[in-house]
């Protein structure tokens, strides 16, 4: 297997050249870092729902879309990534994901170990020092190979983190903030200062090396990967992948007579997943049942919402739903009457 | 048929990659063995592929998301997807819940009925072999729980 330590690259490259590499058929460890700040969103995730656009256009920061699992990262030049393509038969790949990822990991947990902090495994994917997360990873499968990327994290922007998110209000996105300070460490603050980054990169390789075997190094990135990044780029640099996933906003419908509905509709807000059931006469909801995974204070206050829907037609649903807010002091971060309103009548 | 403490009904046909199938008439209804989706753990998204898709036995054709692991499903038998468990883009972990049942993923119109001979049956002494040795090789994961 080669060793691609290549630095700093465009930030593109960042993400385009372990997108590349599997499709080249070729095995690697790539040791890289942004030249610039971008947000990357998971597989699975809407860019819409997960990021703040419009403040990521004004500040001219790129958001993409990989097809690695996990969720929307703030992404800079303070951290380094390894990126493992490897094929799926390659004898040293368990077939288990939490295996494989204990398997992996134990390189850059020996790296940081290597430093002076106490990195662990945490199952399944996670790396911990003093109780806190230390390193994001995901894995894409691509063809026959399987892509295993994360990163030593040496210093973070939490502010920067928090203010790319798509929150609904200032108090959420300092929740956000909070939560992150508590449970997100960086190498500068376990240690107090940044070690030089090439010691770092040292450490990654040696310690995959240990698990890999030993590696042929290359520094530069040849053509033919090169051109089968750009044509990637030609992909998923564009809006249109971008925005392939959608939120969830599914409904089904069943009409039981003329004028007389069912509908099931689930709606993924900035807070959680909303999922309503109404029965709808001719416009006007008859029954509501609302659930989902958002929170809802006072919580006894959801089944007063949903009597209160009961009579409203359709149309006047955000409104019926804001006055109740405003009357009951109901909180529900991330979750707006808004987002009520498009899960009930889309 | 329990096999290393696991469910495998005798109806189904399996492959390598802990899918099952169950065949009735043309159609083959495929979902992930319980053996499977206790490997993969909690699903937290499936990507339902559309009705009408071309797939081929062995090849990849949807993806599910565990614990930030976008994994690739390859399908069972070749042919043309006819209907797709939309219930799984609201509750994906009916994958997990109910893999034999309300998990199923599709029902493939199969092109090639021969290729069933490809998979396996509970009943047979490869089919045992192989699930006792996947067992043992995962048994520190699947004591783990969720």
């Amino acid at each position: 297997m080669k060793l691609y330590r290549l630095g700093t690259v465009p930030w593109h490259y960042s993400q385009l050249l372990y997108h590349a590499l599997p499709r080249l058929k070729r095995e690697g460890l790539i040791l890289c870092s942004p030249a610039s700040p971008y947000v990357c969103i998971g597989y699975f995730q809407d860019a819409e729902q997960e990021v703040d656009l419009a403040y990521c256009r004004e500040h001219d920061i790129p958001v993409f879309r990989r097809e690695v699992g996990g969720g929307a990262v703030y992404l800079d030049g303070d951290q380094l990534f390894w990126q493992l393509v490897i094929r799926k038969g390659n004898p040293l790949v368990p077939a288990s994901r939490e295996e494989f990822y204990r398997r992996f990991l134990q390189a850059p947990i020996a790296a940081y170990r290597a430093i002076g902090i106490p990195a662990q495994y945490k199952p399944i994917n996670d790396i911990i020092a003093n109780n806190r997360k230390i390193s994001g990873t995901g894995v894409a499968e691509i063809g026959d190979f399987v892509v295993f990327v994360g990163n030593l994290i040496v210093d973070f922007n939490y502010e920067m983190m928090v203010r790319v998110l798509k929150v609904p209000d200032e108090k959420f996105r300092d929740k956000v903030y909070k939560t992150l300070q508590d449970n997100l460490s960086t190498i500068k603050r376990e240690l107090g200062y940044s070690p030089p980054r090439d010691e770092l990169w040292g450490l990654l390789a040696e310690k995959f090396s240990e698990i890999l075997g030993p590696m042929e190094e290359e520094t530069r990135i040849d053509p033919d990967w090169k051109a089968e990044a750009d044509r990637l780029g030609e992909i998923m640099l564009s809006e249109e992948w971008l925005f392939l996933r959608r939120s969830p906003k599914i409904e089904r419908g069943v009409t039981i007579r003329a004028g007389v509905e069912v509908r099931q509709k689930a709606y993924k807000a900035p807070g959680g997943l909303i999922r309503a059931t109404m029965e709808v006469k001719e416009g006007v909801i008859a029954d509501v049942s609302i659930s989902g995974d958002f929170f809802f204070y006072p919580a006894d206050r959801l089944a007063e919402l949903e009597r209160a829907l009961v009579g409203v037609r359709v149309e006047e649903v955000e409104e019926v739903i804001a006055r109740f807010y405003a009357e009951q002091g109901v909180e529900s971060p991330g979750v707006t009457p808004a987002d009520f309103a498009i899960a009930l009548s889309g | 048929m329990q096999i290393a403490g696991f469910d495998f009904p005798d109806d189904l046909y399996y492959d390598s990659k802990h899918s099952w199938g169950r065949v009735e008439g043309n159609i083959v209804t495929q979902g992930l063995t319980d053996f499977g989706q206790k490997l993969a753990k909690e699903i937290v998204y499936v990507e339902i592929p559309p009705v009408g898709k071309a797939v081929t036995q062995g090849q990849t054709f949807m993806s599910i998301e565990s614990g930030k692991w976008v994994g690739r499903i390859p399908a069972i038998v070749s042919g043309k997807i006819v209907a797709v468990n939309e219930e799984l883009e609201w509750e994906p972990t009916l994958i997990n819940k109910s893999p034999f049942d309300l998990g199923w993923l599709v029902k493939i119109e199969m092109s090639n009925p021969a290729e069933l001979a490809n998979l396996m049956r509970a009943d047979s002494p490869e089919f045992k072999a192989f699930i006792e040795a996947e067992a043992e090789k995962y048994k520190a994961v699947l004591k783990g729980g969720k």
